[in-house]
């Protein structure tokens, strides 16, 4: 049997697609990707010598963001030249800034100035949304106001989420974006929102925005899933924007009734007490929210504010 | 002139691709480019919206500027402009020998079809019945490219890249990733597109291509009834085919090239309705004895060959099509200005229409079916409905929630509508647009059912007060003890029926909340709370 060139080419693209085709669709290829050394943040965590919280209050989000870090020791501290940062906001609902579902843009973008000030070779700026995905990356502000400053705020690609071991009780293996696993730091920026199954959303619920799978089931048990991701990602900074916080109709809320102006950043290494003294904005007692009381159970931080070295400052 | 026509047919297909990718959310509300052009200068679908639904979106006065030029030089749209033509061109292309193709490029009487389907389609327009989207060519190149081809194209370079991007190899990933994402950015969907009856709907399209092996451009010959309308207005038409005979050897070349199977052998054979004046013939002869000019028409030529009984039998058929689509449980009224009286309270509760669809009786009059807000809807909510609308309504748009939702601040479907049967709607009135009304499965939802915590329908609820409340009540567990758990309710005061509820549901097989069309705000009978619609807009 002879075989021209035109029937070689097809039996071989046919064979290709052949053999191709099963093996492909969302979450192909999900091994865990063991093996890999330890990325920075867990290899060396970061040890303050002043104080581990500051809290500014004022108006201008760069400047109290800015003044907040500077407070800490400076963001020398967090990030070294040529690190790659992820700095990870809470942009999951289509809203608008004022609307304050999401991370204001300013306070992201003095941080991500901050980093690259450090000398960060790259910025990382991503989130799992629960709305369509594009249009909270643009209606949010966040996707320019990164891109402006030479970060990259790139959609989530099927085929990067891991499946790994997280290490808790409750989440065992679970599919985690892949860029949250390799970076040298995870600098969370949420904003301080009411959650009407958590109580409150803010640095520590951020982190479900990293996640893939069925997040959806992580509710039936809100609290232990927040406190086990926490520790699975350890932020070697938080960052909360209390700009603007949503007092009610929370996580996604869309009234300007809800919203309330505290213009305030709080900024800690101390994600459990960050997330604490954000309570206080709300009127919460932090001994009242599960997941701060598992938090501070598991090591993970302060469940008081009061034991933790702060500085207080108005501008 | 046959150069000329190829680039044209080449910047118009082209165009075409453009406008079906830009079909989705680009990052702006608005839709930056006119989608639906090619439904604006279509005067079949114009026509028909016009006899059925009594009414023109202003836009499609542009067709009329086709009707004009189609009068002064016949099929011209067909041969330099379609883009579904130019595909059945490209595929029709052979390697049979001359003869054979000199035997098939005869006219063939069949190709009197095509009148009967216009015929029967605008009568049944006439008649209240928008059935033109089954047939004209740019409904079914949308709905082909959009719900079959595309997702097809987006599978097969998903598949090749996923796998190999998944390998986590630092060379190759640094050679893929940046090919993948100018791709996913400009040419590629944002998300693999699925439809509901893709399949079907691609089998189809296969059929119409695999028919250009048996006669060439076998779609624009024998089926299109937008080709048989410019036909039919091409008859007076200023285009004038001569051949000189004197100089003629009869070869035949002319006709073995010819698209249209108009007979371009002489003067007297030629016939103008089937020409689709792409000029193979004159610059295949080669003695140059053809010449396309413009002239007066005489009456004696070859014009359609449509017969009086063929007029009669597809009128009479459509006349019949209307009675069997028609009698349907739901006793839609015979014409949109029937008052509703005691009009039928059967609603099918899957026949979820977009946000700004008109009232069902005027939305199937309007509906070509051409699946634009399908391809444009941002969570690929959006599918062509088999039976839920009743035979008349096959293809037309409709929401799965369990596959996609509708994005409470999108108002992209209203804007690519070419007919108004989705009307474009500011954001206000988005947000107080209702499509349906979500309850809850009490037998499945979690909290009820099992006692534990979930609400993730409440946390996702997208209007501003949210309408998805909870009541804490203290149930027994599995294990015996006593736990409180948040029980969620509906306010059908603020529900939209967006169905995000139903899209996020942890019970994914079979939600435990999900939207059902009762409460539309488009339909004055298929309502629930008085004090909601109160028998009249709010």
């Amino acid at each position: 049997m002879s075989m021209d060139r035109k029937r070689f080419l097809k039996l071989i693209g046919v064979s290709a697609v052949a053999a191709g085709l099963p093996g492909c669709g969302p979450g192909a290829g999900g091994g865990t990707s063991g093996g890999s050394r330890l990325p920075r943040r867990m290899r060396e965590p970061v040890q303050l010598p002043g104080a581990k919280m500051a809290v500014v209050k004022g108006a201008g989000p760069e400047a109290i963001t800015r003044r907040a870090i500077e407070e800490l020791g400076g963001i020398g501290m967090f990030v070294s030249k040529g690190d790659k940062v992820l700095v990870k906001p809470n942009i999951g609902w289509d809203r608008v800034p004022a609307q304050a579902a999401t991370t204001n843009p300013e306070v992201l973008a003095a941080v991500v100035k901050l980093c690259f000030e450090a000398g960060a070779g790259q910025v990382l700026v991503l989130d799992n949304t629960i709305s369509d995905s594009r249009r909270c990356y643009v209606r949010s502000g966040i996707k320019k106001a990164a891109e402006e400053l030479g970060a990259q705020a790139l959609y989530l690609e099927d085929y990067n989420f891991r499946s790994v071991n997280v290490g808790g009780e409750l989440i065992r293996e679970w599919p985690v974006y892949k860029d949250a696993l390799e970076v040298d730091r995870i600098i969370n920026v949420p904003i301080a929102k009411h959650h009407s199954l958590s109580r409150l959303s803010i640095g520590m619920k951020n982190f479900y925005g990293l996640m893939g799978g069925r997040r959806n089931q992580l509710h039936q048990d809100v609290h232990l899933s927040i406190a086990e991701m926490t520790a699975f990602f350890a932020p070697t900074l938080t960052v909360v924007d209390a700009v603007r916080i949503l007092t009610a109709n929370g996580p996604s809320g869309g009234s300007l009734a809800d919203v309330k102006q505290c213009d305030t950043v709080i900024a800690s290494v101390d994600p459990v007490a960050a997330d604490a003294r954000a309570a206080g904005l709300f009127g919460i007692d932090p001994a009242e929210i599960r997941y701060l009381v598992i938090g501070s159970q598991m090591g993970l931080g302060s469940l008081d504010p009061a034991t933790v070295e702060t500085r207080e400052i108005q501008l | 002139m046959r150069t000329a026509r190829r680039v044209s047919q080449v910047l118009f297909f082209l165009l075409f691709l453009f406008l079906l990718v830009m079909t989705e959310y680009k990052g702006t509300d608005e839709i930056a480019y006119p989608v639906k052009v090619f439904f604006d200068f279509d005067p079949l679908v114009a026509a028909a919206a016009f006899f059925a639904a009594h009414s023109l979106p202003a836009m499609m006065f542009w067709s009329l500027a086709t009707v004009a030029l189609t009068v002064l030089f016949g099929r011209f749209f067909c041969g330099w402009v379609c883009p579904m033509g130019t595909l059945n061109h490209v595929l029709s292309h052979n390697r049979l020998k001359a003869a054979e193709n000199i035997r098939r490029n005869r006219y063939d009487g069949r190709q009197s079809w095509k009148y009967v389907a216009v015929v029967f389609l605008l009568a049944a327009g006439v008649l209240g019945l928008q059935i033109v989207g089954f047939l004209d060519p740019f409904s079914v190149l949308i709905r082909s490219f959009g719900l079959a081809v595309n997702p097809v194209f987006n599978y097969l370079l998903r598949a090749t890249f996923y796998p190999l991007l998944a390998l986590d190899w630092l060379w190759l990933t640094a050679i893929l990733e940046p090919a993948f994402s100018f791709l996913r950015r400009y040419v590629l969907s944002f998300e693999q597109p699925y439809f509901y009856q893709g399949l079907f709907i691609g089998l189809l399209f296969a059929a119409i291509a695999v028919l250009n092996q048996l006669r060439r451009r076998f779609w624009c010959r024998f089926l299109c009834p937008l080709g048989a309308l410019l036909g039919l207005l091409s008859r007076f038409s200023l285009l004038k085919l001569t051949v000189d005979e004197k100089t003629c050897t009869n070869c035949l070349s002319c006709r073995k090239n010819c698209e249209g199977a108009c007979e371009p052998q002489s003067t007297e054979s030629w016939i103008r309705s089937e020409c689709l004046p792409c000029w193979n013939c004159v610059e295949s002869c080669p003695h140059g004895s053809i010449r396309i000019g413009l002239a007066r028409p005489r009456r004696s030529e070859q014009t359609v060959d449509v017969t009086r009984r063929q007029v009669l039998a597809s009128v009479g058929s459509a006349v019949g099509a209307l009675a069997l689509l028609r009698i349907d449980p739901r006793k839609l009224s015979p014409s949109a200005s029937i008052g509703a009286g005691r009009e039928s309270k059967r609603f099918n509760p899957a026949l979820i229409r977009p946000p700004g669809a008109v009232d069902e009786r005027e939305f199937l009059e309007r509906c070509v079916k051409c699946g634009e807000c399908m391809k444009v809807c941002i969570k690929n909510a959006i599918h062509p409905t088999l039976a839920e609308a009743g035979l008349e309504g096959f293809w037309t748009p409709y929401l799965k929630m369990q596959l996609g939702y509708c994005e409470f601040n999108c108002t992209l479907c209203g804007q690519v509508c070419p007919t108004g049967a989705i009307q474009r709607l500011t954001l206000e009135q988005k947000h107080k647009t209702i499509i349906g009304l979500a309850l809850f499965d009490k037998n499945r939802c979690i909290p009820y059912s099992l006692g534990r915590n979930c609400i993730v329908c409440e946390e996702v609820c997208p209007t501003p007060k949210k309408a998805i409340f909870f009541e804490e009540v203290e149930v027994t567990d599995h294990t015996g003890q006593r736990v409180t758990v948040k029980q969620p309710r509906i306010d059908p005061h603020l529900c939209v029926g967006c169905g995000m509820c139903e899209y996020v549901c942890p019970l994914v097989d079979k939600p435990g909340v999900y939207v059902t069309s009762i409460g539309e705000s488009r339909s004055p009978s298929n309502q629930l709370l008085l004090d909601v619609y109160g028998g009249g807009q709010v």
